[in-house]
């Protein structure tokens, strides 16, 4: 497939949300289309960076991600401080956020791609994230019908590190967080490891996602997300099929929610820049055509699976890797913080589960 | 080969059917609300729509 064809296409909807829609939703449609480039371009994988760390010792892409979130909190958090209509992505410490983000962190692996990893993948047509897709909007859909279910067990109020300790204050502190996670992978990797502990790929797309990702912000006014989108989509369709009445659910009856549900899919923010991504990793790999063996039977049954438990835990975390560890690092949310080391814990069984199911081989 | 050309046909297929149906369902966008361009200095927040809100 050629690019040209993809590029007119993509340019084609940017014209119909300026027309039809609004100059901001077609700014974001452009936003994530970069996001999706720069994803895709730089092959940047959250969960393969994770995996690379404990399974190679090389630190290259966790030391990507920690630049990725220190240029996003150095850009997204005096923002913050200056414009009170921009939202931090501020989550509940809870229950739900250590189930949730542990399962993640499992399932990712055996996925083998987080929530903009699954949308990036699924663009450049990898069969599997394809096909995790659908189900993936499935279990962000159910997890936000149960939410109400899993809060009651337990959680406290949203803390933010900007109003708590001011920008300056809460960018000292992410530096320090970050700092202290750096220095860890670059002692599990060794002297091997720490010699090569920079990469030109993972920087160049740590730099571009992080200015996206405040771009986002700028005019969204509110942080990069995937996983609302997904449940979003499968929400529409359950609803007009009738099996489910939002209006007796306590995520789906809030206003904005419910709003959103009803409104066309084109102005919600996280469903426009998620079609973006898909456009923009669909540009990067025209032309190149997908490598890797086919998976068996087993593999696409457990990856499914794994698809499944990813969306359903993503929205009991309170977001992904871009929604909970992204955004919510970078604008000064203590569930951030809570996500990674949960999730890594997730990805330590994964990468498990991955190896017994043979799906490095593949 | 073929086998993933027709599952990448099924998947933007059933995007575009998606967006299609959905377009033909929802209510008509009324442009004279349209959001300002830029939320940052519209003194407009956004009300929901991110993974992180809890309800």
């Amino acid at each position: 497939m050629r690019r040209l064809p993809i590029a007119a296409l993509a340019a084609a909807l940017l014209f119909v949300l300026v027309w039809y829609v609004s100059v901001r939703q077609a700014a974001l449609f452009a936003i994530g289309i970069a996001m999706g480039a720069a994803l895709a371009g730089a092959r940047f994988g959250f969960t393969t960076g994770w995996r690379n760390l404990v399974v190679a010792r090389d630190p290259r892409g966790v030391v990507g991600q920690a630049l990725l979130l220190a240029l996003a909190a150095l850009g997204s958090m005096p923002l913050l401080g200056q414009f009170p209509e921009l939202n931090a992505a501020l989550a509940p410490p809870s229950v739900s956020l250590v189930v949730g983000a542990f399962l993640f962190g499992l399932t990712m692996q055996i996925a083998d791609g987080c929530g903009s990893g699954t949308l990036y993948k699924a663009g450049m047509g990898v069969p599997l994230n394809m096909g995790i897709l659908p189900l993936f909007a499935l279990g962000s859909f159910l997890g936000s019908v149960h939410l109400d279910r899993w809060l009651v067990l337990g959680v406290i109020e949203p803390v933010s590190l900007v109003d708590h300790f001011g920008v300056a204050g809460a960018l000292a502190a992410t530096f320090a967080g970050l700092a202290v996670a750096v220095a860890l992978a670059l002692a599990w990797s060794g002297a091997e490891g720490r010699a090569s502990w920079f990469d030109r790929r993972w920087l160049w797309g740590a730099v571009a996602l992080a200015a996206l990702a405040v771009l986002n912000l700028v005019v969204a006014g509110q942080p990069w997300g995937v996983v609302y989108g997904f449940g979003l989509w499968a929400a529409k369709l359950a609803t007009a099929a009738g099996v489910f009445d939002p209006a007796a659910n306590m995520f789906w009856n809030q206003p904005g929610n419910a709003e959103i549900l009803r409104q066309s899919v084109l102005l919600d923010v996280t469903s426009i820049t998620n079609i973006g991504i898909l456009a923009g990793a669909l540009w990067v790999a025209a032309g190149a055509p997908s490598t890797g063996r086919p998976l068996t039977a087993v593999q696409w049954l457990i990856g499914l699976a794994a698809g499944f438990v990813m969306g359903y835990s993503s929205r009991l975390a309170f977001g992904c890797n871009v929604g909970a560890m992204v955004s919510g690092i970078s604008t000064g949310s203590l569930h951030g913080w809570l996500w990674v080391p949960l999730a890594f814990a997730g990805t330590l069984i994964g990468l498990r589960v991955r190896r017994r199911f043979g799906f490095d081989a593949a | 080969m073929r086998r993933t050309v027709y599952l990448k046909l099924a998947f933007w297929g059933a995007l575009a059917l998606f967006l299609a149906w959905d377009h033909a369902r929802a209510p008509r966008i009324d442009l004279r609300f349209e959001a300002p361009l830029i939320a940052a200095g519209s003194g407009q927040t956004s009300i929901a729509g991110h993974c992180a809100l809890p309800k």
